[in-house]
């Protein structure tokens, strides 16, 4: 049997144990170095896989590098910059782009949150819902292009057959100018509007219920209580989804490359698509680098403005 | 309550000097990374293949090639793992595969890395340029030299896919280097419906247009054509080229490097007008990004009177399984009918097909392997048995042989074709310069351009390309 344990000791709240105290830690590993020692892994990765490449990329922007034929990297000074921002190539390629990020973006969030406010709604089988409408944000999107492809092909996709069984005519849904982008923004729609609709109801979810049923005792009609109460409270968290929406919509090139390859002619190329093409036809690795660049900080300088927009609306 | 002052933190010297250091660490590394690219780039030119084959290794070995997906790349991989491993019973024969628009990506991604997963690169025609300028892949003459018979081959083939710089149209230039041995023939064949517009081939393109149009009237349900339109690989691009040869006209002038005014001369403008205006609307609607397996699928389920496709991805026309048009080969056979290009101002077709290219980062064992891989393939007796596996050769012999001859009904196309092939450029800006191609031709066939801007564009940005060489700053827009 044991030796029975003391119920009292010299520090109250501590029970006295009859082990040896660990050893003291060396003199030279202060709280300080053992958190540098922590964190050192993780810091060397991101240093390695994000910053690095990054300077990397910044330097070979002003550089006429190329990848392939290699060469001395010739300094360029703002060269590739002037030349980007100048070229009447990229300024079509970047009014495609906004045509996409609005057109998308718009449709998605007024899908996205008019399908939450219905859910919202309903008592009975929300959660089955829910998880049927995130389906599609599942799926890769090479796979989304390749099944849409399929099924917006003119000549055997289901989508032109529905059409002729009700007696509207062929339409060529990837091979024209006007109806490339459509078909672009509405496969890009299918798949992220329950990105939309996920945020949008868990803000509507998070609506106290009593400025409903204060707004019911005065007699609010549903249109007042949706303008007053619903939207008001949802907009900031819908406004990050968009956020989000936009950046994502603004590098498209997945659906670009498998659904038209940019065309017809360059009709749907975004401005991604075109930097994969300086990139990688011609192995231009300076343009592309100041080309990258520049969409880093047209984010950046768009987010940040967003950002203050939305502070703002939250002090107010 | 208050929290006690953190120390070391803020602007303390300690700190100043851990935060400089690793500065100078990042600067050094992003230096070091630059200036080992511009090492690995020194060097310009191809180096030289040995004139003999070294001393093959005994050790199992994997001999790898890079192509794209589709049909004679599962036939060489069995083909040379079939007859290759009677001689060479430790190597094994891997073809790494690629979607056909990725083709040209995979293969300079990896130069571009000065280290590639492949031993040979089956590279088209037309990137031979690039790969030799950067010093890609080995220089063959003198291997070519001590160990091929070049006399067996039509001396346009053996210089279309391995001769830098380009041979003119036909020929070969003796005292050219040569970079690479041809390894799959190709052209395009003219696939017309014998039931519907009869047993005789058209012979001039007229005639052709002709015959589809006839055919389209008389068949509700059936295109009077199909052809390649889509704006990924070089699909439009060959399309246009084809009919401009045949209309005679010219890509460019070679010797002068001009473009502009060459491709859109009138010539050139009759070929697109030909193309746009007589021949697109004879095609099924929505087939504006057709290429090689769509206007295979349009045949083989009866939709096309007339159709163009490249020879080597015609046999599954001839799959009963895979056709609508019969039950058995002889039942397809008597539907479809294989002919060569219809002529009208001149008698070009395009040159398809690829050569073996062997890759400068490869391995010294894997190089010699290379080699004897290639001139193992290259004998007269291999080559036939190649044709009878379903490949296309080059050497003459091969190509006249009943091996190859009998194999498929369209090889005899092949073999009459071979004296009237034209290439595209082989520059190094070959990539850059079929996209300008490939784009506006797309977009002229789906009406986003008309015929004249479209042309006009490709010559002006094409020039641009060439002419950019000494520019500094924002190449490749």
């Amino acid at each position: 049997m044991s030796a029975p344990v003391p119920l009292t000791t010299d520090r109250p709240g501590q029970v006295a144990s009859t082990t040896p105290p660990a050893r003291g830690r060396s003199r030279w590993l202060s709280d300080r170095r053992l958190a540098v020692a922590f964190i050192a892994p993780a810091l060397l990765l991101l240093l390695a896989m994000s910053v690095f490449p990054l300077l990397w990329a910044l330097y070979l922007s002003f550089t006429d590098y190329s990848a392939t034929r290699g060469g001395a990297a010739n300094w360029v000074w703002f060269g590739n910059y002037t030349a980007i921002l100048t070229s009447a190539q990229v300024h079509l390629r970047a009014l495609t782009t906004l045509i996409y990020v609005v057109g998308a973006v718009g449709l998605q969030t007024v899908l996205g949150f008019t399908i939450a406010y219905l859910i919202s709604r309903r008592t009975h089988g929300r959660g089955l819902l829910t998880t049927l409408f995130l389906v599609p944000m599942m799926l890769s999107p090479v796979v989304v292009g390749l099944f849409w492809r399929f099924m917006l092909d003119a000549q055997f996709g289901v989508v032109n057959s529905m059409l002729g069984s009700l007696g509207l005519g062929q339409v060529e849904w990837l091979t024209k100018q006007r109806t490339a982008l459509l078909s672009l923004i509405v496969v890009d729609t299918w798949q992220w509007t329950p990105f939309i609709m996920l945020i949008a109801l868990a803000g509507l979810t998070a609506v106290p219920k009593y400025l409903y049923e204060a707004a019911s005792i005065d007699r609010a009609s549903e249109w007042f209580r949706f303008r007053t109460i619903t939207l008001p409270l949802v907009w900031p968290l819908l406004l990050i989804a968009v956020l989000f929406r936009a950046i994502e919509a603004f590098r498209l090139f997945d659906l670009v490359y498998i659904l038209t390859s940019g065309g017809p002619g360059v009709s749907t190329e975004t401005l991604s698509f075109h930097v994969y093409k300086v990139a990688f036809l011609g192995f231009n690795t300076g343009t592309a680098s100041a080309y990258g660049i520049l969409m880093v900080l047209i984010v950046i300088v768009l987010t940040q403005l967003y950002l203050r927009y939305l502070n703002k609306l939250k002090e107010d | 309550m208050r929290y006690p002052r953190r120390i070391g933190r803020g602007s303390s010297p300690g700190r100043r000097v851990q935060l400089a250091a690793a500065a100078i660490v990042l600067v050094a590394t992003t230096m070091a990374a630059c200036s080992d690219g511009e090492d690995g780039a020194a060097q310009v030119s191809a180096p030289k293949a040995p004139a003999a084959i070294p001393e093959l290794t005994k050790d199992p070995l994997t001999l790898s090639f890079i192509w794209f997906e589709w049909p004679p790349a599962q036939a060489l991989e069995k083909f040379a793992n079939e007859e290759y491993k009677k001689i060479r019973p430790n190597a094994t024969i891997k073809v790494n595969t690629v979607p056909n628009a990725n083709w040209h990506d995979a293969m300079f991604t990896q130069f571009a890395a000065r280290k590639t997963d492949f031993d040979i690169a089956i590279l088209d025609s037309q990137h031979i340029g690039e790969a030799v300028t950067n010093g890609n892949i080995l220089d063959l003459t003198d291997f070519v030299k001590n160990n091929i018979d070049t006399s067996a081959y039509s001396p346009y083939l053996l210089a279309a896919y391995g001769q830098y710089p380009q041979a003119e149209t036909g020929k070969r230039d003796e005292s050219a280097s040569l970079y690479g041995l041809p390894l799959l023939g190709d052209t395009w064949t003219m696939i017309y419906r014998k039931d519907l517009i009869g047993d005789k081939a058209p012979q001039t393109w007229d005639e052709m247009i002709a015959a589809a149009t006839k055919c389209q009237a008389d068949n509700p349900g059936v295109s009077g054509l199909a052809f390649h339109q889509a704006n990924g690989s070089d699909a439009a691009a060959v399309t246009y080229n084809t009919v401009n040869g045949v209309y005679g006209g010219n890509l460019w002038d070679a010797k002068t490097r001009k473009i502009d005014g060459v491709l859109n001369d009138p010539a050139g403008q009759e070929a697109m007008d030909v193309l746009v205006n007589k021949m697109k609307p004879l095609t099924a609607k929505g087939s504006g990004n057709w290429f090689i397996d769509e206007v295979n699928a349009a045949v083989a389920q009866g939709k096309a009177c007339i159709a163009f496709n490249w020879i080597a991805a015609s046999g599954g026309l001839l799959d009963p399984k895979q056709s609508t048009l019969g039950k058995s080969r002889e039942q397809i056979l008597g539907k479809l009918g294989f002919a060569t290009l219809p002529k009208q101002k001149t008698d070009l077709v395009p040159l398809g097909g690829m050569g073996m290219h062997v890759s400068a980062y490869s391995s010294a064992a894997n190089q010699a392997e290379a080699l004897n891989f290639m001139k193992w393939f290259e004998q007269a007796d291999i080559q036939k048995k190649w044709a009878a596996a379903g490949g296309v050769p080059s050497r003459t012999d091969a190509i006249q042989s009943p091996e190859f001859l009998n194999a498929g009904p369209f090889n005899k196309v092949y073999a009459d074709s071979v004296p009237r092939m034209r290439d595209m450029w082989n520059v190094p800006e070959y990539a850059r310069l079929v996209d300008i191609e490939n784009t506006n031709v797309n977009a002229a066939l789906n009406g986003a351009k008309s015929p004249t801007d479209a042309l006009n564009d490709i010559a002006k940005e094409q020039q641009s390309v060439l002419d950019s060489s000494g520019k500094k700053g924002g190449g490749g827009l």
